[in-house]
């Protein structure tokens, strides 16, 4: 181009172009210049739908008009629709050019050396994708005409990048001459257009498929254009025909080149909108493979034993051979197939619906009879996991070197797309599976509520005859909070230790599920301390009964793991490399957890912790523990669905959340709560008079035992949701379903323990002041005269302060700080009641007021440790008052008792006088004392007066 | 409900999907956010917006197509067809015909757009130089020998 800008300025027609615009328009730059009654760009909108034909017409309307009907954005793209810019397409139209101008030269020569002087206009057209050799050609030609048609191009046509109809309009030309061969009779049309010696198959399907790209609406070649094209789409189906003859044959004799050669070809010119959706080769070749007519050869009924019990090594079978097939079949797709044809994908696709799908929906659908609804829900989620495995198997071979040929961009197949197969497959059996899971977490707790509930009643009888069990356990109950923290690593453990196999051997995950989902169950309840300690105190050794039993159970289930592990030798040994110590755990989860907890905890704790078995009479670990895993049992199952996309991937994730409130749900309304309740009843029912002279109040006892309890299972569920559920939710979303029903649950527990405290205070306090009572002889404070007095606390009040210290360190950790206060400040103020009480029941000699204060002083100790201020002060103020007992002189007294400051507001003056009351010599100071009072004050009315 | 006022200062009121159609309209709705004031469309008259509302009221609901929409791959399914209903409804003056054309570029309802270009086409499809001249109202700037030129770099196209 750059040799003729030179010559722009001078040329005439330079100038003129404005003239072509008419005056009455205004005249806006370029692509919004009106070109009579349109802008610019509307008039190129329109050329968009003219057919080539009418260009030559259009183009000679104005200058303007021909301007627009040169323009470069047009023509690309009508290059574009043609492909002429690949490189495929222009080394095709070269070899075309080859054949016609060696076939046709005389006859069809004038039209190609038109477009030879058309190209002449553009100097650079060396820089188009044609071959160098058709320049060479025209290169004498140019002289002469290109000087002046060149010169008039510039002037009149935005041509700065004229290439694309340089190249469309040769491009064009040799198809017209190609066109011009579908005048033969059909049959006859395919030898036309190819004659021999005839091109390749692929060459003819490129050719074929260009033609009906130019055959199409857009670019409108000739006014017959839609004769032609119905004329085209016989051909092709013709041309089809043959090469599915040929790729057959070549599939017969199992030639991968040649099928490969066919399959391309038939690809190239495979048109979506005519021929159906599915590309006919593809659907031939995937229809005849044997593995699609071996329904009869597995049986799924073979999963289940005959104890009605599931045992997946059949489909663990099934799946190898269907993934086998999958491998060698998926490996000839990618080598012969067009990896856009996506026939691999269509393959595994039928594969799933129609072999594995097969396979499934008896197996689901005997498990679904089966009276065990539990066998049915682990069947579905083995059987999808086992499914699963299709997805590694297609990646895979995706991934192989050939999946990505040369040319062709990027995989082949994404992960989505392969996970969506599988997906597909299974969404019939998602909405029945969802629900049932759901119903069986309900039932299940029912369950276990209803048991614990019979079992319950039944041991509180016993408890109640039985009162002398309780006496010595505090001594070995030593330390709540280690025994707590030991429980709580052991059910971490727990937590932990499924959580890791079910991903590591997700081919056996089947058999493991639920395998090692029943021997879960049994490890899980051996955590609980009271089955140690019934083990315990059976025998000496720890291992009693129930060992045995899981012992038995747990062979039954090792012989079925050794067929999955076998099933499944690479993965083991994989993890055996890894990680040599678990692999214990790995293929004997039962052992491991059943060992786990014994090993230890057995020890230290066994001995311990055999109490708790009669402690925990309202709520129960077991339970809570049973509960939590059944529940956790579900969510695992669920949880192998959890990549599921769109609307079943929400249903999944509502499920995970409904079944863990579910659990909340079943924890505080079914076992939290009513425990507690009746804790709490048990405690109203409490009289200190029946009980002896204990210093510990049972019921109290058996209530602080169930605060830790309730702690426990809190603790429980915490660690429960951190290690299971909070991938799934945002915690910090306070709206969250889960986040709301777990916070509810800790409510309950607060409430059930703060209404059981309070309780718990009333009794506690009787009980103090029932000691206090009985414990305090009747001359405690007033000694008789000369009694050497070692000023230590009474008696009553040191036993009434031991029992309160017991109680209230009893509580200690087990529940919020909170209640914990609030408890607190009740004892304190109950507790100064019961003192004042106390008092004004008493005689206090002058030297039994030494002993009051020592009481009073014990008192304000002890209440100091329980670190509330405002009882603390108030004690302060009580301790005060143990002065009055000691101030001999009638006068000082009535000061003493006057002086309200002294007190801390807490007594008024007519408070201290009915405590100066209970003086021994009151009757001999009372006249003096009330005179200094009343006196006094009269006096001062009087001076005031 | 949006108020839309003409050129010659008349108002429209219509639904906002139906105004909506029109991409110009709906990010000015966008932009100046829910208000009652009135829409001004200073390029369009009365009659023309009257027309351009029954396309849009008639075609409501419908995806609307994204602004990319001619890529490669989409034109090779567009077709030069036009559904019946727009076709009687494309069936008016010629001067009519273009100024729903530029109405629907200012207002960008591409659809609209569409139908009117593929009707000029149309029209001009096996009609002669000067009838197209005749159509758009166009003076022939050409000189006999330039016409005789670009009839001959065009010949190839004659089918």
């Amino acid at each position: 181009m750059e040799r003729w800008t030179t010559l722009e300025p001078v040329k005439l027609h330079g100038s003129q172009v404005p003239s072509t615009k008419k005056p009455w328009k205004p005249t806006p730059p370029d692509r919004y210049q009106y070109i009579g009654p349109l802008p610019a760009d509307t008039h190129l909108l329109i050329l968009d739908f003219l057919p080539v034909t009418s260009f030559s017409s259009y183009a000679r309307v104005s200058r303007a008009f021909a301007r627009l009907a040169q323009d470069e954005r047009l023509w690309k793209k009508k290059c574009d629709v043609l492909g002429l810019q690949k490189p495929s397409i222009s080394s095709l139209l070269v070899n075309l050019e080859a054949q016609v101008t060696g076939n046709d030269s005389r006859s069809h020569a004038p039209p190609v050396l038109e477009v030879q002087d058309e190209k002449d206009d553009f100097g650079d057209f060396s820089s188009a994708s044609f071959s160098p050799n058709m320049m060479s050609q025209w290169n004498g030609r140019e002289t002469e005409g290109s000087v002046r048609s060149s010169g008039f191009a510039d002037a009149y046509f935005d041509i700065s990048r004229p290439i694309s109809r340089t190249v469309y309009i040769h491009a064009h030309a040799l198809l017209l001459i190609l066109l011009r061969r579908f005048k033969a009779a059909p049959h006859l049309v395919l030898a036309e257009l190819f004659p021999p010696p005839s091109p390749s198959l692929l060459e003819q399907s490129k050719t074929l498929s260009l033609l009906s790209r130019f055959l199409s609406p857009t670019i409108q070649p000739v006014s017959s254009w839609k004769d032609l094209r119905s004329i085209l789409a016989s051909v092709v189906d013709r041309f089809q025909a043959g090469v599915l003859a040929a790729f057959e044959s070549a599939d017969s004799r199992a030639d991968e080149g040649l099928m490969s050669e066919a399959a391309w070809a038939s690809w190239e010119c495979w048109n979506p909108s005519q021929s159906g959706s599915e590309w006919e080769l593809g659907r031939v070749w995937a229809e005849k493979l044997e593995i699609f007519y071996q329904h009869g050869q597995w049986d799924p009924l073979q999963n289940f034993t005959e104890e009605g019990k599931l045992a997946f090594e059949g489909m663990d079978g099934f799946m190898s051979h269907v993934i086998g097939a999958l491998q060698r079949y998926g490996a000839l797709a990618i080598r012969v197939f067009p990896p856009d044809s996506g026939v691999l994908l269509a393959f595994s696709d039928k594969l799933a619906s129609e072999v594995v799908s097969e396979y499934i929906a008896p197996l689901l659908t005997k498990a679904r009879g089966l009276p065990l609804q539990a066998l049915f829900l682990q069947a579905v989620a083995a059987s999808f996991a086992q499914s699963w495995r299709l997805v590694d198997a297609i990646l895979e071979l995706a991934k192989s070197p050939l999946a990505s040929t040369p040319g062709v961009n990027g995989f082949i197949l994404t992960r989505y797309q392969v996970e969506d197969i599988v997906f597909r497959m299974f969404e019939p059996h998602m909405d029945e599976y969802l629900d049932e899971e759901i119903d069986q977490v309900k039932r299940a707790f029912e369950i276990i509520c209803e048991t614990w509930d019979q079992k319950s009643s039944s041991t509180v009888a016993q408890m109640d005859t039985s009162p002398d069990a309780q006496t010595a356990r505090f001594l070995i109950f030593g330390n709540p909070a280690q025994v707590k923290r030991t429980v709580l690593a052991s059910f971490t453990d727990l937590m932990l230790l499924p959580v890791t196999i079910v991903p590591r051997t997700v081919g056996a995950v089947g058999a493991i599920v639920h395998t090692g989902g029943t021997a879960a169950v049994n490890g899980i309840s051996m955590l609980n301390p009271a089955r140690w300690g019934a083990v315990g105190t059976g025998s000496g050794s720890g291992y009693g009964a129930p060992p045995a039993k899981f012992e038995e159970d747990h062979d039954v289930k090792r012989s079925v793991l050794f067929h999955s592990a076998d099933e499944d030798e690479e993965e083991f040994s994989l993890n055996e490399k890894a990680m040599p110590e678990t692999k214990g755990a790995l293929s004997f989860p039962g052992r491991e957890l059943s060992l786990d907890p014994t090993d230890v905890n057995a020890e230290q704790n066994g001995r311990k912790l055999e109490t708790l078995e009669s402690l925990q009479l309202m709520l129960s670990l077991d339970v809570a523990l049973e509960i939590i895993h059944a529940d956790r049992e579900a969510l695992k199952r669920v949880e192998t669905f959890k990549s599921y996309p769109g609307t079943y991937g929400h249903r999944v994730r509502e499920t995970i959340e409904e079944i863990f409130i579910l659990m909340l749900q079943a924890l505080s309304e079914r076992h939290v709560a009513p425990g507690f309740g009746r804790a709490t009843q048990q405690m109203k029912l409490y009289n200190p008079n029946d009980a002896g002279d204990s210093d510990r109040v049972a019921p109290l006892l058996h209530f602080f035992e169930l605060v830790h309890i309730g702690d426990m299972i809190q603790s429980m569920v915490q660690v429960y949701f951190d290690k299971e559920l909070a991938s799934y939710i945002d915690r910090t979303d306070f709206l969250n379903p889960v986040v709301r029903e777990k916070k509810r649950f800790e409510n309950v527990l607060d409430e059930c323990v703060a209404a059981g405290l309070n309780a718990g205070t009333e009794v506690l306090m009787s009980q103090v002041e029932h000691i206090i009572q009985v414990k305090t002889g009747p001359r405690e404070y007033y000694p008789q005269e000369g009694t050497i007095m070692d000023l230590q606390p009474t008696v009553g009040c040191g036993e009434a302060i031991a029992c309160l210290e017991t109680h209230c360190s009893l509580l200690k950790g087990s529940t919020n700080k909170e209640v914990l206060e609030v408890f607190h400040q009740e004892i304190g103020i109950r507790l100064h009641a019961i003192v004042q009480k106390h008092l004004k029941r008493q005689i206090i000699s002058l030297e039994g007021g030494f002993q009051v204060i020592a009481d009073l002083n014990a008192y304000h100790a002890f209440v100091t440790t329980l670190r509330v201020p405002l009882i603390v002060g108030d004690f302060a103020n009580l301790k005060m008052l143990g002065h009055v007992y000691i101030v001999e002189d009638a006068k000082d007294l009535a000061q003493i008792v006057r002086d309200v400051t002294r007190y801390g507001g807490s007594f008024r003056p007519e408070d201290i006088y009915e405590f100066i009351q209970r003086r021994s010599d009151w009757k001999k100071i009372e006249k003096t004392v009330d005179k200094a009072m009343y006196n006094l004050s009269f006096r001062e009315d009087c001076v005031v007066m | 409900m949006v108020t839309l006022t003409t050129s010659d200062n008349e108002s429209f009121v219509v639904d906002k999907d139906v105004a909506e159609r029109s991409v110009l309209i709906k990010n000015m709705l966008e932009d100046v956010g829910e208000n009652d004031h009135p829409i001004p469309l200073p390029n369009v008259s009365a009659s023309v917006l009257k027309k351009v509302l029954e396309y849009c009221e008639h075609h409501r609901g419908e995806p609307i197509p994204t602004a990319d929409a001619d890529s490669s791959d989409d034109t090779r399914k567009r077709t030069t067809d036009i559904g019946e209903w727009d076709q009687r409804f494309i069936s008016v003056d010629q001067e009519m015909l273009f100024e729903i054309i530029l109405a629907a570029n200012y207002l960008d309802i591409k659809s609209l757009l569409d139908v009117g270009c593929k009707t000029v086409a149309n029209m001009i499809k096996g009609k002669t130089p000067e009838e197209i001249r005749k159509l758009f109202n166009i003076v022939n700037d050409f000189t006999p020998e330039e016409e005789a030129q670009i009839k001959k770099e065009n010949e190839w196209a004659e089918g």
